[in-house]
Parts: structure tokens; C-alpha cells; sequence
């Protein structure tokens, strides 16, 4: 049995299924969820595995993504945490880097630094922009200091010296002294988090690991105990947000990681999934409650970025973590989204959402305000007698009131301001898509949209439309996509180091010297996890490379040649083309490579995946009724509605249609024409020779 | 047209300020672009009303429409503009201006022959030739001294670069390199608008478009009568100084009388001082930013700016000013001068708005240039950059600390770890200092003290600040802030005091040393909870001789 679970917000999902390893067959895919269980997550865990009547005992591989991170840092839940710095810098964490992204708002206060002033200090040590020790650090103070971080109950130090990307030498020696003076205390430095240049950045990403690190270690340990408590002998894997799995020991050591693990997850799934049918090109869509989550997979390859913050946006800068995380574009628009007017008379969907509680007015729990999902059902997307799986009747009388101020704000009916939001709602998705496919050089016709999440199917065909992507993917289980993905990741670990170094070939040494500490580096890690010292790690070579003078780099993978070095010349080309995608024009200027990126990745044995069974039955067993569904600029139509769970491959039909699953609806407009293939994907093949619009 | 649809092109010309402020950051050469982000994108219609503008700094906030404007009264007849051509101006003294350093660069979009829009942008470029390094002098008396001068020219004709005017530049700057890549990121940031606009006319077709831009303006204005509506109606006056010219002359007095009533604000600046011989003046478009700046910081600071949020608002100055200079007045360093306009306005409304406006904050740029040779290469550098300072207490919050002046916005610092590979400059210490100034019940923002220890042989300090005589004002009892001034620490141990200077030598091992003002206070220190005052001094914001002189605690 194999099995991943992802906590998320409100429920912890399951994923397993079966593998007999003497045949090698798999079975079909099942699935568990039970409700969310802070702070003690690794209950709901433990619960989703009782409801779904498994047997640790009886797994062979279990992987975890969890929110316990994220969650810390955005509740404020972390420990009592210090700060020791170079000399004179102490204050670079409160300054940050001193924007105001909120321009014309002159009562504008930035967010709060993780550590207080008084608990930010300083000893006098440097290291120079050459990786040279200048001065050595004088341990003299510390020992008074721990004294006084001990008074004042901290719990966790975070060290960050200026140049320690380059040189970790003055923040080792001080690791060493407090690991003898206090053992207890948790200590990281930022040359163990973060290898890249930016004394800010990687210092608050070195404070915020510090905050999360005894919460990360208590949270894992307990979740492994209590998993071996019922017999499970792996040990288990955590998912990270570069897309790989961690083991245990890396995930406690480096536990910001796994930050943004659950989209991560998805999007490498997507990628894995595409792989599989042959769409290495995907613009992928993820649609939860409260957010809709973008990116980008060009020939199969999911970009990961270190440019990452938690809680920046229009208004805030928020706080950096130089980690790597999967390039994301993150809006506030789900199926829970407020729909408002604000006094110019202007239509707004999110970003605020009714959430699970009260939910959307048609839960009838209390919501007033209308929301994309009231705005479905009014428009008969939604099955009105299957309303979350058929557990929920529609309070439509509550729906209707929610839209009075709307109707009245606009001088519009009930459908037309239900379309209104789901056109706004759309064009708000439509416009997230952008940034990471139009914005970036990249024609979103040349891509299919996979789309999951419990509304990806919902609005997948109408943004494709928008956009003239061609081809729509809603994989098989989409609601519970994320979890899914963590049974199709590799062990990965990414490695970054600043080093600026003009790219030509008198360098040559120098890269494959870095690389090679890279990958000495890896190889240790691997062994000091416990990883099996036979698994074979695979390597890939990636640079942020920039025109010399400019600041912002592009990430390229580096071709090698055929001795397997790294081929500069080739390197160059590769640069330039990349950069006019982007850009749309390129300079002669010389090429400079700012950051080394190395990824070491250990396969994991991954069955192949079940097919789903055919039985023969024909298509029209499958249909659950037709019932009338508005489809905006489409019309309004008779439409079909097809029982999801029990289509089977081979089948296909055209729109307008409507297929239902407990925890997905896929809206199919007129003209398109949906199949479903071998695993039980849908796939959409979008007609454009009929103006949508 | 549905409204729905006008809505969703309306967000997508919004949306298009973004996009162009993206493609901008990304492609810049400069420092000062893409750390400082001292740029601004964005569109306007045909006729040279704003549509958007993507996030820079505020102080561009009038530099893009009276650009397109000026050009427009420029090339007055139909066919004066083509498709392909791609206009560049830098001129102070017309719509669009600032100093010479900022360049605009203005794209008309036109569909099937017909001009529906222009996508602009404006940026500081860091060397535009002239006789200081950086273009930037405190002891310019005519703007010949500034730099090379670009009165709407066609940088592309019909899609023909103007080689010409290339070689021009090339041969003028002392980076030519990286001012030409400038150049040409101001063009690709047009460029992307401009696709974006004629996507959307694609989708939509162009009345449906243009009918947008129309609805989106309307927008901005409704918006706005609703918010003034709310402001309390009335005259406020103020004024402020600024101190020096560069040249030794001043101090010199802005002032400002705000009328708010019948759905309009009227700010008359009437009664401020005449033009100076220094570089300190600021052009009537720069007054125009500072003046919609703080408008739109009192009414919605969240709609976003467009030419019909600002149709409510009228400046009134007589030519000639300090304010409103005319040719050919010095104006490389209008960034003070304008900040002096946007400060007495605020200062006029605070009282009655404490909502929205807090106390006096650094109010200076700081702008610091130091040149010199790299000690690694030998080759030039040049660097500039703005400081942040401590903002004011408003009537709930203490102030920010360490943030950049009311006229930058999305600007960033440079962090030490990138300013020392570039510059071989050593950074000593970036911290808050404890100079007395913002106490109150809720304390003014910390300002900062910097220190650049030269490695080179050589390198040239230009700096340039204001309110280094004058303080942060304060509110309600609070005690005023502190102020801006560089020191140079000298390898004979004496202390050179600097508010105006340009190329002053420093020399290997010796310290140019920073202070920025700390912010206003708001209310009486004594107000402020004795334990709040204890917290101050565990974290070092406040000492103990400032707890006992201002808090009088005991």
C-alpha cells in the first residue's frame, strides 16, 4: 500500500492505493478525508487513515505535505526566536529593503520584523565580498549574551554574517560555541538555509526557519511516532516546495522547505502527469476556496524560483524566503470569493472569501454575501440536487438576498449579475494566467491547461477559451490532485550558491569546480540522511545567468557537451534565446553567471499507474439527466450531464455538457468536444473556428 | 457593450501598468531603475489622459500624461505621428519633466492606422553626460551644465532607429552602455503596453476598447467626488523652507493654501519664494506630481490613479517659482523642492485629517552619489542612491523606521552584499541611530546611520538633502524629528559636516558617514504608557537620557 497525505486549511486528504510488488500491478486510486486538526496536525492524519481502514502496518511508502509551516508563520505561532548579526547590521531585518508598495498611502507601516530589536544583536566579525575573512568573530561577548537569550526565554537563534553565502567560516565557529555553551537551544545560521547573496533576504529566511525549527521538529517526530506506534517501518517523507520529497532528518534540518509544499506538489504532478500523455507543455491552474494558483510547465520542466514571499501583495511587501519554491502566481479568487461593489460602482470578486465557515450564502450556515459558487449554482453549473456530493441542500432563497445589493447597485437581474461574477471572477484568473505564459514570452497556444483543485474543472474551459489555449486536461481525482502528486515525487534536493563569474571559456575550471563542491555537498547530505548509499543521485545543472551591468537574472539549464562538461559556448546561445522570449530583445554584451544552481534527485520506484476498467457499458448509461445550464456568451442550453465516476476511457461526446463528480463539476459549452482517456482524465479539445466571445 | 465586458477591459488597462513595470525591472541596466525602480510606466488615450500607471515612485505620478500632452501640442497635425515612431524627451521645463536625467520615452498605438492610445514610460537613466558624474550637481547654474537635453524627438521614425541621435548619446555619456540599455528597456516596456492594447482591441474591437478608456476615467473620477466628499471643507494653509541651493543661497519658503469644498480642491501655492540660482528648482510639471500625490494620499490611496481621479483637483502657481521654474534654471536636483510642495500640503491637511496623514517624516531624498574606480578593475563606477529615514506618528501608530521618502515608493535599497561587489565601497554599518527628535505618545520612525569606507584611492561624494536645518514636524504635542546630513570622517580625525556638496575627494581608509531624520512625534511624550517607554529602551529605540529628558520618566 502506498499512501501521501496533505493537510490543507480545512480537510487532510488521502491518497492511496494498492501495489502488489511480486506482480507489479497497481490498484485503482482511492480516497480519505477527514477534517483538519490543529495544532496537533498529525491527528487528522492519523484520522484519515482509520476512516479510510488502512493499516500502517501495511504500507510501503508514505509521503506527507503539511501546512503546519506556513501556518506557524502566518498565525504568528513560531518560538521566541534571536538574532545575531555582523556588527552595525542588527537593524537590516527591520529596515528590510525600505519600499512602499503601496504608494499613495502615506499612513502606510511595513509588516513587523519575526525578532524584536532587543533580541537582535551583534558581534564583531566580517567577511569580505571575496569570501575573505577579514576579521575573525570575537566569541568574547557570547556567552553573556546566551545568558541574557536565556533570561529573556528564547527558544531559537538564527545567525546571518554579511558574505556568508561565500565564506561560512565566522557563523560555523559561532554554531560551534553555542552548540557547547547551550545545547538545548535550536541554531541556525543562514549560510546552512540559504547560499545566495542579499543580506536581507536570506537573513529573514534564516529567522523565519529559526522560528518554525523546534515546532517542525516536535510536529515531524510526533507524526513518525505515532506512525511506527501502529506499525509502519518506513520511514516516512516529507514533501517540499522545490516538487521533491525530503526524508525525515533533511525536513527537520532545513524545515522552511517545505513552505509552500502543497501547491508544489499539484504542480509537479501536472508535469508528471503530462508527461505520461505526452503534454509536456502546461499552463497550470489550480482553483481552491480562497485562491487560485498558476504556472507554468515548459517541455516538462517545472520551474523553481528563491524569489519567494509569504503574505506580499499590492500593499504589502510582505517577507521574503530565499527557498526554493515551484514560480507560483497566487491570486484571491475561489470558489468561496466575495462577490462586491465598491462606491464607483465597480464589480470586485475576492480577494475576500466566505471560507469554509460560514461559506457561501447556499450553504445556508449563516453566509450573506453572494460568492463565485452561488453564482454557479444560480446559473445552473452547479447541480442544484447534488450540492457538495449531494450533501447539502441549496438555501436559494439565502442566494437571492445575497445578490440584492448587487442587483440593485447594478440595475441587473439575478442571472445576469451571477454571470457578471463569474465573468469578473474569470477575467481575474484570466489575468493571473497571463503573468505566468503571455507576460513571460510564452504563446498559450502552444499549451494544454490541466486544471485541478475543487474548481479547477468548473472554470477550465471558459478561461482556456479566453485565452485560446487549445486543449483542457481535468486529471482523474482533480479535487484531491495534490495529494495524488506526492505518490509521483523523487527525493530532491536543490543547492544554490552566489558566485559571480563572467561566462567564458577561460572559466571553465571554475564551473566545474563549483559544481563539483555542488555535488560533493549532495552526496553528503544524502548519506547523512540516511538515504540508501547505493541510490544513484541524478544530477541536473542550472545557472541564473544576466547581462553584465543588469541586476535580475534568468534561469537556464546548462547544456553540456559531449564529455559531459558544461559547454559554455552553448551556454551563451542558450542565454541569449531565453532571455529575448522573455524579453523581446537581446544585447552583445558579455554573460554573467550570479548563482550556481545544482539539483540532486533520487528516484523513487514509482508503479506504474492503474488504468481505469472498462466495462463496455455504453454512453448513455452514464448520463445522470439533462437539466438547462447558462452558459454566459454561449447561451442558454439543454445540457447533459454525464456521471463522472462512471465514464469510462474511450467514451467522448461534445458540449454542451456537463460532467459531475461528488467533489468536481466540469462545465463543457457548446462546440467543444470531451473525451476520456486510458487513466480516466477528461480532455476537452476546444473548437475556436465559432468566435466565443 | 455590456457593462460586465467594459469592466473586465477596464482591469485589463489597469492591469497593463503592472505588466509594464514588470518588463521594465527586468530588463534595466541600472541600479537606479531596478533597485530604486526611479521609473514609471503606463498609458494613456489619444488624447493624453492617464489610463494607468505601474508602480515606480509616486513622484512620476504627473510626469506621463502632460508628457503625451506636450508631445501632442508638439506634433500637432495628423500624420505628425506614425506608426513605428517612438518619441524622446527629457525636458524639464515641458509636460513630462523633471531633470534631465529622467528620460521619457512615448509610444503611440495605433490600430489599423488609427492612433487609439500611447504607452509611456519615464526613468531615471544613470548618466545623461553634463559635468558631474551621475549628472547629478548641486553647483549647476544653467541646465546646459546638466546634461544632454532631448526636446520631443523621434528616437524611431516609422520603426527606424534615429542612428543619429544614438551616436549622440553614445559619444556624450560617460556610460554609454548602460544608458543605452536604459534606452532600449524603455522601449521594450512601451512596447509590451502597447501589444497588451492591441490585444485587447483584437479580442474586443476598438469602439468597445476606447468606449472603456472613456468609462475608466469616469471611473476614477466618481470615485474620487465620493471620497473628497467626505474630507472636511475648508482652508488649510501651510509652508516649509528649503534650505540651500547648493550654491550657499536660501533658506527658501514654500507655501500653500488648500481649499476643499464644492467637490474640488484648489491648492494655491501662490506667495512661494522665486526661482534660485542653484539647481534646486522643481518645474510646474514636478509641482503638479507633488500636488495629485498628496491628493491622492487623502482621498482613495487605493483607486487606481488615472487622469479622472485628478479632474477634482486644481494647482495654482505663479510661473517662476521655486516651484515652477523656467528655462534655462538649474533643476537637477527638483526631487527636494517637490517634496517641499507635497510636505506643506500634508502638513496643511494633517490636523484635520489624522486618519490619513501622519506627522513629518525625513522628507529628503538623500540622494548620495559617490564615483570613483572599482579597487578590484580599475574601472568606473558610478553610484547613486536615495537613503531611507523615519517616517512621522500618526494618531494610533508609532512611525515607520528605515523607510524611503514620500516621493520614492517602490524603491529598494541596494543590500550591501550586491553595493560592495559592485563598488568595492566597504558598507561599516546600516543601523538607527539615537539623535534626540519624535518623541511623543506615539513616536516618530527611526532614522538611519550609514557608513561608506572608501578602498579605492579616491572616490567623489555628491550628496544632497534637505531639512537639515528645519526638522520633521510633529503634531499634537509631540517633538519634532531630526536631521539629514553626511559627515566625512577624515584619516586625521576631523569631521567634515556636508548638507549640498558635489565631487568632494575622499580618500582610502576615510568614512563618509550618513544620518537621516528621524520622524515627527504625535502627542504628548508624557501621554505615552510608561510601559511602552520601558520597551523603548530594552530595544534601544530610545536611551536612557532621552526616557528621563523627554518622558520624563523616573
Amino acid at each position: 500500500m502506498r499512501a501521501a497525505s496533505d493537510v490543507g486549511g480545512t480537510f487532510t486528504d488521502l491518497v492511496y492505493y494498492d501495489y502488489d510488488a511480486t506482480s507489479g500491478k497497481s490498484g485503482p486510486v482511492r480516497v480519505a478525508k477527514a477534517d483538519t486538526t490543529p495544532p496537533n496536525f498529525e491527528q487528522g492524519v492519523m484520522d484519515s487513515i482509520h476512516k479510510a481502514g488502512l493499516k500502517p502496518a501495511e504500507m510501503t511508502f508514505f509521503a506527507h505535505g503539511s501546512t503546519v509551516i506556513i501556518n506557524a508563520l502566518t498565525e504568528r505561532k513560531g518560538v521566541k526566536t534571536a538574532l545575531i548579526t555582523t556588527k552595525g547590521f542588527r537593524d537590516v531585518l527591520e529596515i528590510a529593503r525600505g519600499n512602499r508598495p503601496d504608494l499613495f498611502n502615506f499612513n502606510f507601516r511595513k509588516p513587523k520584523p519575526f525578532v524584536d530589536r532587543y533580541l537582535r544583536l551583534e558581534l564583531d566579525e566580517r567577511t569580505t565580498y571575496k569570501g575573505a575573512v577579514q576579521k575573525p568573530v570575537d566569541l568574547s561577548p557570547l556567552s553573556q549574551q546566551l545568558d541574557y537569550l536565556k533570561a529573556e526565554g528564547v527558544e531559537a537563534i538564527a545567525i546571518s554574517f554579511l558574505h556568508a553565502y561565500l565564506n561560512s567560516e565566522n557563523e560555523q565557529a559561532v554554531v560551534t560555541e553555542i552548540n557547547k555553551l547551550w545545547p538545548e537551544v535550536s541554531v541556525l545560521a543562514s549560510s546552512e538555509i540559504s547560499r545566495e547573496w542579499r543580506e536581507y533576504e536570506r537573513t529573514n529566511t534564516t529567522v523565519l526557519s529559526a522560528y518554525v525549527h523546534p515546532i517542525a521538529q516536535k510536529y515531524i517526530e510526533s507524526l513518525e511516532s505515532k506512525l511506527a506506534g501502529e506499525g509502519f517501518t518506513e520511514p516516512p517523507y516529507m514533501m517540499q516546495s522545490n516538487g521533491g520529497i525530503a526524508t525525515v532528518q533533511s525536513a527537520k534540518d532545513n524545515p522552511i522547505s517545505m513552505v509552500e509544499s502543497g501547491p508544489a506538489s499539484g504542480i509537479f504532478a501536472a508535469a508528471y502527469l503530462g508527461n505520461m500523455i505526452g503534454e509536456k507543455n502546461l499552463v497550470v491552474l489550480d482553483i481552491g476556496g480562497t485562491t487560485a494558483k498558476c504556472a507554468l510547465i515548459e517541455d516538462g520542466d517545472v520551474k523553481v524560483t528563491t524569489e519567494y514571499y509569504i503574505e506580499k501583495d499590492a500593499k504589502s511587501p510582505g517577507y521574503p524566503i530565499q527557498t526554493p519554491v515551484s514560480e507560483i502566481v497566487e491570486i484571491g479568487n475561489g470558489g468561496g470569493s466575495i462577490a462586491w461593489i465598491d462606491t464607483g460602482g465597480k464589480l470586485h470578486v475576492g480577494p475576500q472569501s466566505a471560507g469554509a465557515m460560514p461559506g457561501p450564502a447556499a450553504y445556508g450556515r449563516g453566509g450573506t454575501k453572494p460568492t463565485t459558487t452561488d453564482s454557479n449554482l444560480i446559473l445552473g453549473r452547479i447541480d442544484k440536487d447534488c450540492f457538495v456530493g449531494g450533501e447539502v441542500v441549496p438555501d436559494m432563497a439565502a442566494v437571492e438576498q445575497a445578490f440584492a445589493p448587487i442587483m440593485a447597485g447594478l440595475g441587473v437581474s439575478l442571472i445576469e449579475a451571477a454571470r457578471g461574477v463569474v465573468r469578473i471572477a474569470n477575467a481575474n484568473m484570466t489575468n493571473a494566467l497571463r503573468l505566468v505564459s503571455t507576460n513571460k514570452g510564452y504563446d498559450p497556444r502552444d499549451f494544454a491547461l490541466i486544471a485541478f483543485g475543487g474548481g479547477g474543472a468548473m472554470h477550465a474551459v471558459a478561461l482556456a477559451e479566453e485565452l485560446k489555449i487549445p486543449k483542457v486536461i481535468v486529471p482523474v481525482n482533480s479535487s484531491v490532485f495534490s495529494a495524488w502528486g506526492m505518490l509521483l515525487t523523487d527525493l530532491r534536493r536543490d543547492y544554490l550558491q552566489t558566485h559571480p563569474l563572467l561566462v567564458a571559456p577561460e572559466n571553465a575550471h571554475l564551473f566545474a569546480d563549483e559544481f563539483q563542491s555542488l555535488k560533493d555537498k549532495a552526496q553528503a547530505d544524502y548519506d547523512g540522511d540516511g538515504v540508501d548509499g547505493a541510490a544513484e543521485i541524478v544530477f541536473e545543472y542550472l545557472a541564473d545567468l544576466r547581462y553584465v551591468g543588469q541586476e535580475h537574472t534568468v534561469k537556464v539549464t546548462l547544456p553540456l557537451d559531449s564529455a559531459g562538461d558544461i559547454d559554455l559556448a552553448q551556454t551563451i546561445e542558450q542565454f541569449h534565446g531565453v532571455y529575448e522570449k522573455r524579453y523581446s530583445y537581446r544585447l552583445d554584451g558579455a554573460v554573467q553567471l550570479v548563482n550556481f544552481h545544482l539539483i540532486a534527485r533520487i528516484e523513487v520506484p514509482k508503479p506504474p499507474l492503474a488504468k481505469k476498467e472498462i466495462t463496455g457499458r455504453a454512453l448513455s448509461d452514464v448520463i445522470l439527466h439533462e437539466r438547462v445550464v447558462d452558459f454566459d456568451q454561449h447561451g442558454i442550453h439543454q445540457a447533459t450531464v454525464y456521471d463522472g465516476l462512471a465514464l469510462e476511457p474511450g467514451m467522448g461526446f461534445d458540449g454542451p455538457a456537463i460532467i459531475q463528480e461528488p467533489s468536481a463539476t466540469l462545465v463543457i459549452s457548446p462546440g467543444h468536444r470531451a473525451s476520456v482517456d486510458g487513466y480516466g482524465n477528461y480532455i476537452i479539445q476546444l473548437d475556436f473556428t465559432e468566435k466565443g466571445a | 457593450m455590456d457593462i460586465f465586458t467594459t469592466e473586465i477591459i477596464k482591469d485589463s488597462l489597469v492591469a497593463l501598468g503592472d505588466e509594464m513595470f514588470n518588463a521594465m525591472v527586468r530588463t534595466s541596466m541600472s541600479p537606479i531603475i531596478y533597485e530604486t525602480t526611479d521609473f514609471a510606466v503606463g498609458a494613456t488615450d489619444a488624447q493624453g489622459n492617464l489610463l494607468a500607471q505601474g508602480n515606480g515612485v509616486t513622484a512620476f505620478l504627473a510626469t506621463l500624461d502632460t508628457a503625451v500632452q506636450s508631445a501632442l501640442e508638439r506634433f500637432p497635425n495628423e500624420g505628425d505621428i506614425r506608426p513605428g515612431d517612438v518619441i524622446i524627451t527629457n525636458s524639464p521645463y515641458l509636460g513630462g519633466g523633471t531633470h534631465l536625467s529622467d528620460v521619457v520615452i512615448i509610444l503611440p498605438v495605433f490600430h489599423e492606422d488609427i492612433l487609439v492610445a500611447f504607452t509611456v514610460n519615464k526613468a531615471h537613466w544613470t548618466e545623461v553626460g553634463g559635468t558631474e558624474p551621475g549628472s547629478v550637481s548641486t553647483r549647476a547654474t544653467e541646465i546646459f551644465q546638466e546634461g544632454l537635453h532631448f526636446k520631443f524627438l523621434k528616437l524611431y521614425d516609422e520603426g527606424r532607429i534615429n542612428e543619429a541621435l544614438v551616436g549622440i548619446i553614445e559619444a556624450n555619456v560617460r556610460l554609454p552602455e548602460s544608458t543605452l540599455g536604459d534606452m532600449h528597456a524603455g522601449v521594450a516596456a512601451a512596447r509590451v503596453g502597447a501589444r497588451r492594447i492591441l490585444e485587447l482591441i483584437e479580442k474586443y474591437d476598438r469602439p468597445s476598447v476606447l468606449h472603456a478608456m472613456v468609462e475608466l476615467l469616469n471611473y476614477g473620477e466618481r470615485m474620487t467626488e465620493a471620497e473628497l466628499l467626505k474630507l472636511p471643507q475648508g482652508e488649510y494653509e501651510a509652508e516649509g523652507i528649503v534650505e540651500d541651493d547648493g550654491l550657499g543661497n536660501g533658506p527658501f519658503t514654500v507655501r500653500v493654501k488648500v481649499t476643499i469644498g464644492d467637490g474640488k480642491m484648489i491648492a494655491d501655492y501662490t506667495g512661494t519664494d522665486g526661482q534660485v540660482a542653484g539647481p534646486i528648482n522643481c518645474s510646474y510639471t514636478g509641482l503638479v506630481t507633488g500636488a495629485r500625490c498628496l491628493f491622492k494620499a487623502v482621498t482613495d490611496s487605493e483607486i487606481p490613479a488615472n487622469g479622472g481621479c485628478f479632474r477634482a483637483l486644481e494647482i495654482i502657481c505663479p510661473m517662476g517659482t521655486i516651484i515652477s521654474a523656467q528655462s534655462p534654471a538649474p533643476v537637477s536636483l527638483y526631487y527636494e523642492p517637490l517634496i517641499a510642495a507635497i510636505d506643506v500640503m500634508w502638513k496643511a491637511l494633517a490636523p484635520v485629517m489624522p486618519d490619513r496623514l501622519p506627522a513629518g517624516h525625513q522628507r529628503s531624498v538623500g540622494a548620495t552619489f559617490l564615483s570613483g574606480n572599482h579597487p578590484d578593475t580599475g574601472e568606473l563606477f558610478v553610484m547613486g542612491e536615495p537613503l531611507v529615514g523615519g517616517w512621522g506618528a500618526s494618531e494610533d501608530k508609532d512611525g515607520d523606521s528605515g523607510q524611503f521618502c514620500c516621493a520614492n515608493g517602490e524603491t529598494f535599497n541596494i543590500p550591501t552584499e550586491l553595493f560592495e561587489n559592485r563598488y568595492g565601497v566597504q558598507v561599516e554599518q546600516y543601523a538607527f541611530h539615537d539623535a534626540d527628535g519624535g518623541a511623543g505618545e506615539y513616536r516618530g520612525g527611526k532614522g538611519v546611520v550609514l557608513d561608506y569606507k572608501i578602498t579605492s584611492d579616491v572616490a567623489y561624494l555628491t550628496y544632497a538633502a534637505s531639512q537639515t536645518i528645519s526638522r520633521p514636524w510633529a503634531m499634537e504635542g509631540g517633538q519634532e524629528g531630526s536631521n539629514n546630513y553626511a559627515l566625512i570622517l577624515r584619516k586625521d580625525g576631523k569631521v567634515e559636516r556636508h548638507h549640498m556638496c558635489t565631487g568632494i575627494a575622499v580618500e582610502k581608509g576615510e568614512v563618509v558617514r550618513l544620518y537621516t531624520g528621524t520622524g515627527g512625534g504625535y502627542g504628548d511624550p508624557k501621554r505615552r504608557p510608561k510601559a511602552q517607554v520601558l520597551s523603548d529602551i530594552k530595544n534601544g529605540y530610545i536611551t536612557e537620557k532621552q526616557a528621563a529628558d523627554f518622558y520624563f520618566l523616573t
